[in-house]
C-alpha cells in the first residue's frame, strides 16, 4: 500500500514536471534554444502571484489568467529582441545558452533586489487539506495543479494538433529548413512558440508557488530538474518530456521514501548526467548536435 | 621569486617573434612590476589598506581563474559552467590538509591544484563524450552533483562548512602572504595560457574549436585534446580556490559552487575576449574593477548580479568577440595586447 | 517583359566572400532553363539568392516587375517563386499526405487543397499508394517525388529545383527527369541546377553556362550541348557519359 502511495504522489507531481518541462523543451525544438533562464521565468510567475495574493487575496489558481498571457507577451518580446540577432551566429545554440544564462542572472538579480532573499510561498486554504481515496492520501494543492496542469498539457496538444501555428510548430520542429519552403514564416513561428514555452511558464509559477517555498536562487534547482526531464526524453520531444517527467518524478519519490529527502534532487543530476554520457539524444529525441 | 623567474622564461618564449615583442616585453615588465610593488605603495598611502589588498588578491585571482577557463573555454571552445567544482577542490583541499595535518595551505597549493586537475581530468573523460549545448547541461549537473555532494559530506563539514584555524600574522600584514601566493598563481595561469596558446596542443585546440571533425580528421587526437585541455585549465583555479579558501578562514560549499563563481569566469573571458591570451586578464581586471567601483558607489546590492548578466548579455548580442578581439578585428589592437 | 529578371546580383554567405560576382539574367514564362557549370560555380547560390534564404548583397531581383530585394522565403513562395532545396527537406514525421498538405500550408481554401492534392497523386500515382507512410520512411526516389509533389501543391509560376537527381540511381533520376519535364504542361516554368549537365541540358529549352559566380554563355540547350568549346571550357568531365 505504502508504494502505491508514493505511486500516486509521483504522478501527481509528474503531471506538473510534465507541463514545466514540454514547455522547455517546444523552445528547444523550435528554436533550438536552451533555455537556462525558463525556471527563472518560472519565478516571476510566482512572485507575481504571491503579490496577486498578499495584495487582492486572489487564488492562485485564479491568477493563472493573468500570468499566463503576461508571460506570453514577455516570451514574444524576449524572442524578438534578443534572438534573431544571433541568428547568423556559428555557434548560434552555444550563444543561446550563454544568454539565456546571463538573463537568468538578470531575473535573479531584480526578484532578491525587488522581493530579497527570504522564503515565499502563497497559502490558499487548499494548500493545508487533503484528501483520501481509501487509504491513499492526497493533499488538495497537488490534486488541483496536476488536474490543472494536466488539462494545459492536452489544450498545448490540442493546438499543436489541429490549428495552423500548431501544424507550422511541429513543422519547423521537424525540419526547419523545410518549413521555410513551405512558407512557414520561421520567426514569426518561433516567437509565437517562445510564447506558449513562457505561458506554460507561468501557469507553472503560479502552481509552483502554493506548492514549495520559493526564494529567487531557487531557479537553478529547478532549472536542473527540467534539463533532465528534457534531456532523458530527448530535447525537443514533446512526448519524451511528459514520459520522463513521469518517469523521474515517480523514481524521486521512491529515493526520497528510501533515502530521504536530501538525496531526492540527486535523481535527477544523476540522470541528467548519466543520460548524457550514455545516450545524448534521450529516449524519443534525435541525436543532439552542434 | 616565482615570479621573477616566471618572467626570464616568459621572455625568453617560443621563438618565430613578431614585431610586437618590444612592446610586449615592456608591458610584461611594467605588469609585473605594478603587482609586485603595489603593497608596497598602498601601505603608506592608503588608510583603507586592507580593502586596497583584498581587491588586489581578488583581481589576481580572477585573472587566474579566467586565464584557466579560457583554456577549454576559450581555446578549445568548450563552454563549462561548473568550474567552481576545481574551485572547490582546491579549497577544500588545501582546508583539509590544514584542518588535519596542519600542512600551510600556501605549501599545499601545487598538491590543491594537482587535486583539481586530477578530478578535472576524471570528469573530463565523461562529461566530454558531449559536445556543444550537451557539454554545457553536462557541466551544470556535474556543479550540481559535488554540491550535493559536499553539502551533505559529514567529514568536510557538511553545508555548515569547515572553520581554519586563523594565520598567525599580525592584522596589518595579514592580507600581504595571500596577496602575493595569489599574483603567482596569477602569474602561473597567465604563462600556462601563453604557452598554450603558442604550442602544437594550442593548435590543435583551436582546431578543435573551428571544427573538430576535420581536426580529428587532420590526425588530431581530439579526445585527448580536450581531457588534457580541461584537466589543465583545472590546475590554477584549483590554487586559487586553496588561497582563497585560507583567507576566508571558513568554508562553506556554496562559496565555491556558487553558478555566479562559473558565471564570472565566463563572463569575464567573453568581455576580454575568448580564446586570446589577453582577453581574460583585461576581462578580469574590468569586471573586479567596474564590480568594485559600484560597490562603493551604491553599496553591495543584488542589483551586482543583475549588472553582471546585463553586461553578458549586452557583449554576446553587439561583440561576442570581446575587447581583445573585436579589436584584432578591427585592426586596432594595441601591440601591449597582442600575446597570441 | 520577363517573368524573373536577374540584374547584377552580388551575393555571398555570411562575412565571406562574393560566391555570385554580378549576375543578370532572365527568365520567361513557357520557357525551361537549365543551369550549369563545375563545382562552386555559384548555381546554388543563384537560387537561393533568389528565393530569399539568401539576401543579394547588391543587385536587384524582380518577379513579375516587382522588385523582391531582401523578401523573405515565404514572401517569394505566395508571389510564386518555389525552391526546392538540393538536401532532403521533407517533415520526417508526417506522413506523404501531410506533408504534401504543408506544400499547401499558404492556400485557405480546404477545398482548393483538396483539388490540388488529388492535382498531385495523378501526377505521381506512386504517391498516392504511400499516403499515409511516414515520409522518413521512403526511398531516395520516392522523397524526391514527395518534395516536388509538395512544390506543385501552392501551383507556383515558377519552381527552382536544385539537383533533383543527387543520389538517386540513373533509372530513378530518369523518371524524375521525366516529371521534371512535365511541369511545362501545367503552366509551371521550370528551373534546373543539374550537377549532371547532358542529363540537366536535355530535360530543358534554355540553358546558362555559369563560372566563377559569372554568367559565361547562354543558349538554346541542345546548342550548347553541341558546342565542343563550351563543353571543354565549362562543363569538362560532366559532359563525359556521352562521348562513350
Amino acid at each position: 500500500m505504502q508504494y502505491v502511495q508514493i505511486l500516486v504522489l509521483g504522478l501527481l507531481l509528474g503531471s506538473i514536471y510534465a507541463m514545466m518541462a514540454s514547455g522547455l523543451t517546444l523552445l528547444f525544438g523550435v528554436m533550438r534554444v536552451v533555455n537556462l533562464a525558463h525556471a527563472a521565468f518560472i519565478l516571476i510567475a510566482s512572485y507575481l502571484t504571491y503579490m496577486l495574493y498578499e495584495s487582492l487575496t486572489l487564488d492562485p489558481m485564479l491568477s493563472l489568467f493573468i500570468t499566463m498571457p503576461l508571460m506570453f507577451g514577455l516570451g514574444v518580446g524576449v524572442y524578438l529582441v534578443l534572438f534573431p540577432r544571433l541568428e547568423n551566429s556559428p555557434r548560434y545554440v552555444e550563444m543561446t545558452v550563454l544568454l539565456t544564462f546571463g538573463l537568468a542572472l538578470i531575473v535573479e538579480g531584480l526578484l532578491t533586489f525587488i522581493f530579497t532573499g527570504t522564503f515565499r510561498t502563497v497559502r490558499p486554504e487548499y494548500a493545508s487539506t487533503a484528501i483520501t481515496v481509501g487509504e491513499i492520501f492526497i493533499p488538495t494543492s497537488q490534486l488541483y495543479a496536476s488536474v490543472i496542469s494536466f488539462a494545459l498539457l492536452i489544450g498545448l496538444w490540442l493546438i499543436l494538433r489541429f490549428t495552423k501555428t500548431g501544424t507550422a510548430i511541429r513543422a519547423t520542429m521537424q525540419n526547419r529548413a523545410a518549413a521555410q519552403i513551405v512558407g512557414v514564416n520561421v520567426r514569426r513561428v518561433s516567437a509565437l512558440a517562445f510564447g506558449f514555452g513562457m505561458a506554460l511558464a507561468g501557469a507553472a509559477g503560479s502552481l509552483l508557488s502554493f506548492m514549495f517555498p520559493f526564494f529567487p536562487a531557487k531557479h537553478w534547482q529547478w532549472i536542473a530538474l527540467l534539463l533532465a526531464l528534457i534531456v532523458l526524453g530527448g530535447m525537443g520531444s514533446i512526448k519524451g518530456a511528459i514520459v520522463g517527467a513521469l518517469l523521474l518524478a515517480v523514481a524521486s519519490a521512491f529515493v526520497t521514501d528510501t533515502f530521504g529527502p536530501t538525496w531526492s534532487p540527486i535523481t535527477f543530476y544523476l540522470t541528467l548526467f548519466l543520460i548524457l554520457m550514455v545516450r545524448p539524444q534521450g529516449l524519443f529525441g534525435a541525436k543532439l548536435r552542434l | 621569486m616565482a615570479v621573477v623567474e616566471q618572467r626570464e622564461e616568459l621572455v625568453e618564449g617560443p621563438p618565430g617573434r613578431k614585431p610586437g615583442t618590444r612592446s610586449r616585453r615592456v608591458t610584461l615588465i611594467i605588469a609585473l612590476g605594478v603587482v609586485l610593488l603595489f603593497p608596497a605603495v598602498a601601505v603608506p598611502i592608503f588608510d583603507s589598506y586592507a580593502y586596497f589588498m583584498q581587491v588586489g588578491m581578488l583581481m589576481l585571482m580572477w585573472i587566474a581563474m579566467s586565464s584557466s577557463w579560457n583554456i577549454i573555454g576559450g581555446f578549445a571552445g568548450y563552454i563549462s559552467l561548473g568550474h567552481g567544482v576545481f574551485f572547490a577542490i582546491g579549497g577544500y583541499s588545501a582546508g583539509l590538509a590544514l584542518a588535519h595535518w596542519d600542512i600551510s595551505p600556501f605549501l599545499f597549493l601545487p598538491f590543491a591544484g594537482l587535486a583539481a586537475v586530477a578530478v578535472g581530468f576524471l570528469a573530463g573523460l565523461i562529461t566530454l563524450r558531449t559536445r556543444g549545448p550537451a557539454f554545457i547541461v553536462a557541466t551544470i549537473a556535474m556543479l550540481f552533483l559535488f554540491l550535493l555532494w559536499f553539502d551533505n559530506w559529514e567529514f568536510i563539514g557538511g553545508s555548515n562548512g569547515l572553520d581554519l584555524p586563523l594565520v598567525d600574522i599580525p592584522v596589518r600584514w595579514l592580507k600581504v602572504p595571500f596577496y602575493y601566493a595569489m599574483a603567482i598563481s596569477a602569474a602561473g595561469a597567465v604563462y600556462l595560457s601563453y604557452r598554450v596558446a603558442h604550442s602544437k596542443f594550442g593548435l590543435g585546440l583551436r582546431a578543435i574549436s573551428q571544427d573538430e571533425t576535420k581536426a580529428e580528421v587532420a590526425g588530431i587526437n581530439t579526445r585527448w585534446y580536450k581531457v588534457w585541455a580541461f584537466a589543465l585549465s583545472a590546475f590554477f583555479i584549483g590554487t586559487s580556490g586553496a588561497i582563497y579558501g585560507y583567507s576566508l578562514t571558513h568554508l562553506r560549499p556554496l562559496t565555491f559552487f556558487g553558478i555566479a563563481v562559473a558565471a564570472r569566469m565566463v563572463l569575464m573571458s567573453i568581455i576580454g575576449g575568448r580564446g586570446t591570451v589577453a582577453g581574460p586578464v583585461v576581462g578580469a581586471v574590468l569586471i573586479i574593477g567596474i564590480n568594485e567601483f559600484a560597490v562603493r558607489q551604491f553599496g553591495q546590492t543584488e542589483l551586482n548580479i543583475v549588472f553582471t548578466g546585463a553586461i553578458l548579455v549586452t557583449a554576446l548580442l553587439f561583440f561576442p568577440q570581446g575587447i581583445v578581439g573585436s579589436l584584432r578585428k578591427a585592426g586596432r589592437l594595441p601591440a601591449f595586447l597582442d600575446w597570441d | 517583359m520577363a517573368l524573373l529578371e536577374i540584374e547584377n546580383v552580388v551575393a555571398g554567405y555570411g562575412a565571406g566572400p562574393d560566391i555570385l560576382n554580378g549576375i543578370t539574367l532572365n527568365i520567361d514564362a513557357g520557357t525551361s532553363y537549365c543551369i550549369v557549370g563545375p563545382n562552386g560555380a555559384g548555381k546554388s547560390t543563384l537560387l537561393k539568392a533568389i528565393a530569399g534564404f539568401l539576401k543579394p548583397r547588391a543587385g536587384e531581383v524582380r518577379f513579375d516587375g516587382t522588385a523582391m530585394n531582401g523578401s523573405r522565403p515565404d514572401q517569394m513562395l505566395a508571389a510564386g517563386v518555389c525552391f526546392v532545396p538540393q538536401d532532403a527537406t521533407l517533415f520526417p514525421m508526417m506522413t506523404v499526405k501531410e506533408n504534401l498538405a504543408m506544400g499547401g500550408y499558404l492556400i485557405t481554401d480546404r477545398s482548393l487543397l483538396r483539388e490540388r492534392m488529388d492535382m498531385v497523386y495523378e501526377t505521381f500515382p506512386a504517391l498516392a499508394e504511400r499516403k499515409s507512410q511516414s515520409a522518413g520512411t521512403l526511398s531516395g526516389g520516392e522523397q524526391q517525388m514527395v518534395t516536388l509533389g509538395r512544390a506543385l501543391m501552392i501551383e507556383p509560376k515558377v519552381v527552382m529545383i536544385d539537383e533533383p537527381s543527387l543520389g538517386l540511381a540513373p533509372m530513378i533520376a530518369d523518371q524524375i527527369f521525366e516529371k521534371i519535364r512535365g511541369f511545362g504542361d501545367l503552366g509551371i516554368t521550370v528551373v534546373l541546377v543539374e550537377q549532371n549537365a547532358v542529363k540537366g541540358l536535355e530535360t530543358v529549352d534554355w540553358g546558362f553556362v555559369l563560372d566563377l559566380g559569372s554568367l559565361e554563355f547562354e543558349g538554346p540547350a541542345d546548342g550548347i550541348l553541341a558546342d565542343p568549346r563550351i563543353r571543354e571550357l565549362y562543363l569538362g568531365k560532366q559532359l563525359a557519359p556521352r562521348e562513350q
